[in-house]
C-alpha cells in the first residue's frame, strides 16, 4: 500500500515529464480568426510568464467576452487556475473547455490532462489517474 | 546742602530725567508689547482661522465617495455594433462632436465612419493612454479600427466606463462629485469669464478685481461683487447673510490661507463640489455635479455649452434665476454668460449665436435619485459590503468596476414600463397596480448585465429583483426533471409519466390533490411533454417518485444558497424566491450545467488606480454535461411548441430560446425566465399587496421578456452536443423506438445506452419500415 502510494505519483510525474517532451511535436491550434482575441491571448502569456496570474485571468476573461464559445480560452483559463493551484476551478474549467472542443482532439487530450493534474493536486490520483487515460484516448 | 541742594537737585533731575526716560521707556515697551501681543493675537487669530478654513476644506476634499463605472465597451473588427450605437456610447460618456476630433473625449461621425480621441484611462490592468483611432463600419459590424496619425489598424481598444453613480457619505448623501478632469472645460470657462477672469493669477484676493468692481459700481454700470472663487468658496463652507468688515476681512485672510495650502486646481474643485446652486423643498442643491443631475437630469460629463452657461449664471442668485420658476429672466442671464465667454475668446461668435437661440434644457421634473440605476447599484453596494467596511466605501475614493450593460439596462427599463402598461390597457387591469422586476446576466460568465427593480426604474426604494420573495409556480419544474434524468437508466426524455388524479395523503398534513392548469389528466405523457405542457399532476407523481429531498438537494446544487423547506407542494414551485435567486438557479442550466456565481463587480480599483480585488470568473461543474444538454432541449421544445410559443411573435424561431413560463395560484405570480446563447433574463410581474394579477407566465413575464430581447439582437442558442448523445426516433404515444417517416414519431436526444429497445409496430425492426429503407437505398 505504501509503495503503491509513492508509485502513484512517480508515475505522474513521469507521464508530466512524457508531456512536456511531447508538447512541442502538436502544432499550436489556431486560436480564434479574430485578431482583438489572439492579441489578449498574447497578453494572458507575457503576463502569465510574469507570474501575473491574475492578470491574465483576467485578460483571458475579456477574451471570452468576446468568443464565449472558444474552448482554447477556457482551456488557457483553466492553466491558469491550475498555476495558481486553484485546483477545483481548474478542473471545471477544462471540463467546460471540452465541452465547446466538439471533435478537437488535441485539445480535448490536453484538457483531459489539465483535469488529471488538477486532481492529483487535490490528492485525488485515482482520480487523476483516469484523466490521464482519457487523455491517452483522445 | 547746596551740593547737597544741587545733588538733589541733580539727583532729582536726574530721577526726573530718569522717570521721563522710564516713562517713555515704558511707554515704547509698552507700544511694542502691546503690538507684539497684537501681533501675536492677530498671528495666532490667523492660526485659528487657517485651521477653521483648512479643517473646512479638507473635510470636504478627503471624504471621496466610492465611484461606479460601468462595463467599458470593446471596440474591435468584428464587433456587432452599428455606427449610431457607437456614437450613442460616446454621447453617455460625455464626448463632444467636433469638425476634427483633437482633444480626448471627441469624436465626428460620418456614414460609415467615426473618428474620435479616446480620453485616456487606468483600468485593472494599467493605464491606456489617449488614442486617436478611426473605426469604420460595414453593415451592422466594426469593420477595422485604423490610428488616424499611421492608419495602422488596431486591434482592440477600451472605451473609457460611463460613471453610474457613487456611495456617498451619510451625512452627504445628496451629493454628486465630481473631479476635475470630468467637468467640462466649457463649465470651467464660463466660469472664470464671468466669476473670476484672473483666477489663475491672484493669490486668493484680487486688487484689481475688487478695484474694478469699485469703478464699474460707482459709475453705475453694474453692480459686480469683486469676489474670487477662492472667496466665494470660503463664503460658502461659512454660510451667513452678514455683511460686516471683519467678515469680509476673516474671508479675505481665508482666502490668502487656502491658495498658500492648495493648488489652484484643488481650489477650483472643491469649489465646484461646494457652492450652492438652488433648493428643492428642504434639500439644497450643492455642487455642480448634483446640479445637472437635477436640473438636465444626467451626468455633469454630458452638459454641453448652453447648459454650463445656465449653471454658472444661476451663481448670482439661484432663487432669483431659477429656470423652472423664472425660466425668462434665466434664459436672460445664460445668454449674458455665453455674451462674456465670446468676449473672452472661450466661444466663437457662431456659437454664440446658436447658443442664444437654444432653449433652456432643463427638464420638467427634478430626477428622484443621484444614480440612474439605483437597483443595479443596490446589488453593488451589497456585494462590496461583504468585503469592505462601509466608512471605506464612503471616504477612499475607490474605483467600483462593474459589468452593468447601459444598453441592456436600458432595453430592460423600457420593456418592463412600457408592456406592464400595455398589460393594464390591454386587458383591463388597474392603473399602476402591476409591478415587475428583471435581470439580464451573461449566459457563459455570468456578468449581470442589467437590473430592474420595479416599473419605475429611479425609484431608489423596495428593489423587487433582489428582495420580493415570491412562489416561482412552474419554474421549479427544471429541477425536477434534472433530477430524474440524471439517472438514464430509468427516465429520459421519452419515458412516459402518469398523469391521472393524484391524492397525497400525510399524516399530520392536509390531503394534496394537485390540479393542471387546463383542469384535465392526461393520462400517459412523455416526461418531454409533460415539461413542455407544464403538466403539475404528472411532475408532482414524478417528483414523489424521485423524493422530494433529492430534487431541493439538485436545487441547491444548482446555485440556490440556503435551506429550502421541501413539502410535497415545493415540487411546484410553492415555495418563494427573489428573482436574483432564481437567475442563479436558470444560469447553471444556461451555461452548460456549470455554476457560475452572478458577478456585478469585476474589479475594484484604489484611488490612484492601483488594484485592491478581482472578482474572477469562477465555474463549477455541479451537472453532468449530457443532462444538462437533454434538459435544455426539453427547455427549447417549451418555446418551440409549449407553453411559451407565443414567444415567436416576437423573436424568431431560430433563435433556439430556452426557457420556462411560471404562474401561481389565482394568477398572483407571473413568470419567465429564459436564455439565448448569450443571454439569460429572469422576469416577474405580479402585485405588490400579493393580489391576483390576472396574468399567466406566458402572458404576463414572457411578455415583458420578449419586448425586451427583441431589441438586443441575441445570438442563437447552439448547444454543443456531448459526445454520449445520440439521436433516435421515437413513437410518442407507446414511447417505443421508431422510425422517420412513422406516423406520430419525434426524434429525441438520449444518453447513449438509455434509449428504449423495444421497437414500435411502425420501426427499425418493423416490415414496412425494411421496405421503406430498401426502396431509399435503391434511389439513393
Amino acid at each position: 500500500m505504501i509503495a503503491l502510494r509513492s508509485i502513484v505519483p512517480l508515475l505522474l510525474i513521469l507521464m508530466l515529464a512524457g508531456c512536456a517532451v511531447v508538447q512541442p511535436s502538436i502544432p499550436r491550434p489556431v486560436a480564434s480568426g479574430n485578431p482583438a482575441v489572439v492579441a489578449l491571448l498574447d497578453k494572458a502569456h507575457s503576463q502569465s510568464a510574469a507570474g501575473e496570474l491574475g492578470q491574465a485571468g483576467a485578460s483571458l476573461e475579456r477574451a471570452l467576452r468576446i468568443e464565449p464559445r472558444n474552448a482554447l480560452l477556457w482551456q488557457e483559463l483553466a492553466r491558469v487556475r491550475l498555476d495558481s493551484g486553484l485546483y477545483r476551478q481548474a478542473e471545471s474549467l477544462a471540463a467546460k473547455s471540452n465541452g465547446f472542443a466538439a471533435a478537437n482532439r488535441v485539445l480535448r487530450g490536453e484538457n483531459w490532462r489539465i483535469i488529471g493534474q488538477a486532481r492529483s493536486g487535490q490528492g485525488d490520483y485515482r482520480g487523476a489517474q483516469a484523466a490521464f487515460d482519457r487523455a491517452e484516448q483522445e | 546742602m547746596k551740593l547737597f541742594k544741587y545733588l538733589r537737585s541733580g539727583k532729582q533731575t536726574q530721577r526726573k530725567k530718569a522717570t521721563k526716560n522710564k516713562r517713555r521707556f515704558t511707554k515704547r515697551k509698552f507700544l511694542l508689547t502691546a503690538a507684539l501681543v497684537g501681533l501675536l493675537l492677530a498671528a495666532l487669530y490667523v492660526v485659528y482661522l487657517d485651521f477653521t478654513v483648512r479643517s473646512r476644506f479638507e473635510g470636504r476634499r478627503f471624504a471621496l465617495p466610492a465611484r461606479v463605472y460601468a462595463r467599458p465597451l470593446e471596440l474591435y473588427a468584428g464587433l456587432k455594433l452599428k455606427p449610431a450605437e457607437l456614437v450613442a456610447e460616446l454621447e453617455l460618456l460625455g464626448y463632444r462632436e467636433a469638425a476634427t476630433p483633437r482633444e480626448p473625449g471627441s469624436y465626428r461621425w460620418r456614414n460609415q465612419q467615426v473618428e474620435l480621441v479616446t480620453r485616456p484611462f487606468t483600468y485593472g490592468d494599467g493605464p491606456q493612454e489617449a488614442n486617436s483611432l478611426r473605426v469604420t463600419f460595414a453593415g451592422d459590424r466594426v469593420q477595422v479600427l485604423q490610428g488616424r496619425a499611421d492608419n495602422a489598424s488596431i486591434e482592440l481598444l477600451r472605451l473609457d466606463p460611463a460613471l453610474i453613480g457613487g456611495i456617498y457619505p451619510g451625512n452627504n448623501e445628496d451629493r454628486v462629485l465630481v473631479r476635475l478632469d470630468e467637468v467640462p472645460q466649457l463649465l470651467v470657462d464660463a466660469l472664470i469669464a464671468v466669476e473670476d477672469v484672473r483666477f489663475y493669477a491672484h493669490r486668493g484676493i484680487d486688487p484689481r478685481g475688487i478695484a474694478r468692481a469699485l469703478v464699474m459700481t460707482v459709475s453705475g454700470k453694474s453692480v459686480q461683487g469683486g469676489s474670487t472663487l477662492t472667496q466665494q468658496l470660503v463664503k460658502n463652507f461659512f454660510l451667513s447673510a452678514e455683511r460686516t468688515v471683519r467678515r469680509k476681512l476673516n474671508e479675505m485672510t481665508m482666502a490668502l490661507l487656502l491658495e498658500v495650502h492648495y493648488s489652484k486646481e484643488e481650489i477650483l474643485e472643491t469649489y465646484l463640489n461646494e457652492v450652492y446652486l438652488g433648493q428643492d423643498g428642504n434639500r439644497a442643491i450643492h455642487g455642480f455635479g448634483l446640479a445637472s443631475s437635477f436640473f438636465f437630469d444626467k451626468p455633469l460629463m454630458q452638459i454641453d455649452l448652453t447648459e454650463a452657461a445656465l449653471l454658472v449664471g444661476m451663481l448670482k442668485g439661484p432663487a432669483y434665476y431659477s429656470p423652472r420658476r423664472h425660466p425668462q429672466r434665466a434664459l436672460n442671464r445664460r445668454n449674458l454668460v455665453l455674451g462674456e465667454m465670446a468676449e473672452a475668446s472661450f466661444i466663437t461668435d457662431q456659437q454664440l449665436l446658436a447658443g442664444r437661440i437654444t432653449s433652456l434644457g432643463v427638464v420638467e421634473r427634478p430626477p428622484r435619485g443621484t444614480s440612474p440605476y439605483p437597483a443595479f447599484l443596490s446589488l453593488i453596494h451589497r456585494q462590496l459590503r461583504r468585503d469592505y467596511r462601509d466608512e471605506d466605501l464612503r471616504s477612499e475614493g475607490l474605483q467600483i468596476f462593474t459589468t452593468l450593460d447601459p444598453w441592456v439596462q436600458r432595453a430592460a427599463e423600457n420593456a418592463l414600463s412600457k408592456q406592464l402598461q400595455r398589460l393594464e390597457q390591454g386587458r383591463g387591469i388597474a392603473e399602476d397596480s402591476l409591478q415587475g422586476a428583471l435581470l439580464v446576466t451573461d449566459a457563459q460568465n455570468g456578468e449581470v448585465q442589467a437590473v430592474v427593480g420595479g416599473r419605475d426604474p429611479r425609484f431608489e426604494g423596495f428593489n423587487r429583483a433582489l428582495d420580493a420573495q415570491r412562489p416561482i409556480g412552474s419554474l421549479i419544474k427544471p429541477a425536477v426533471f434534472l433530477t430524474a434524468l440524471q439517472q438514464p437508466q430509468s427516465y429520459t426524455l421519452a419515458t412516459l409519466l402518469d398523469d391521472s388524479p393524484l391524492l397525497l395523503q400525510q399524516p399530520g398534513t392536509e390531503d394534496w390533490q394537485p390540479q393542471n392548469y387546463d383542469k384535465e389528466f392526461h393520462g400517459q405523457v412523455p416526461l418531454h411533454t409533460a415539461l413542455t405542457h407544464s403538466y403539475n399532476v404528472s411532475t408532482a407523481r414524478l417528483g414523489l417518485q424521485l423524493g422530494v429531498p433529492s430534487v431541493m438537494d439538485n436545487l441547491r446544487r444548482l446555485g440556490v444558497d440556503r435551506e429550502l423547506p421541501g413539502y410535497a407542494a415545493s415540487l411546484l414551485g410553492a415555495d418563494t424566491f427573489s428573482p436574483l435567486e432564481v437567475a442563479q438557479l436558470y444560469q447553471t442550466l444556461a451555461s452548460g450545467g456549470f455554476r457560475t456565481p452572478l458577478r456585478a463587480i469585476r474589479e475594484v480599483l484604489t484611488f490612484t488606480g492601483q488594484p485592491l480585488q478581482r472578482y474572477p470568473l469562477d465555474v463549477e461543474q455541479v451537472v453532468d454535461a449530457s443532462s444538462n444538454y437533454l434538459l435544455t432541449a426539453a427547455l427549447q421544445e417549451v418555446v418551440q411548441e409549449g407553453t411559451a410559443k407565443g414567444l415567436h411573435r416576437y423573436l424568431p424561431k431560430e433563435l433556439g430560446i430556452a426557457g420556462k413560463t411560471g404562474t401561481t395560484d389565482d394568477f398572483r405570480d407571473s413568470w419567465f425566465a429564459g436564455f439565448s446563447g448569450d443571454r439569460l433574463g429572469v422576469v416577474w410581474v405580479g402585485r405588490d399587496d400579493n393580489q391576483p394579477a390576472g396574468l399567466t407566465g406566458a402572458s404576463g413575464a414572457m411578455t415583458v421578456w420578449a419586448e425586451m430581447m427583441a431589441g438586443l439582437d441575441l445570438e442563437p442558442l447552439v448547444l454543443p452536443v456531448p459526445d454520449n448523445i445520440e439521436r433516435v426516433w421515437i413513437e410518442s404515444q407507446s414511447g417505443l423506438r421508431s422510425a422517420s417517416g412513422c406516423p406520430d414519431v419525434i426524434e429525441l436526444p438520449f444518453i447513449v445506452g438509455s434509449a428504449p429497445t423495444e421497437s414500435a409496430a411502425c420501426g427499425p425492426g418493423s416490415v414496412g419500415n425494411s421496405i421503406k429503407s430498401w426502396f431509399e437505398r435503391i434511389f439513393q
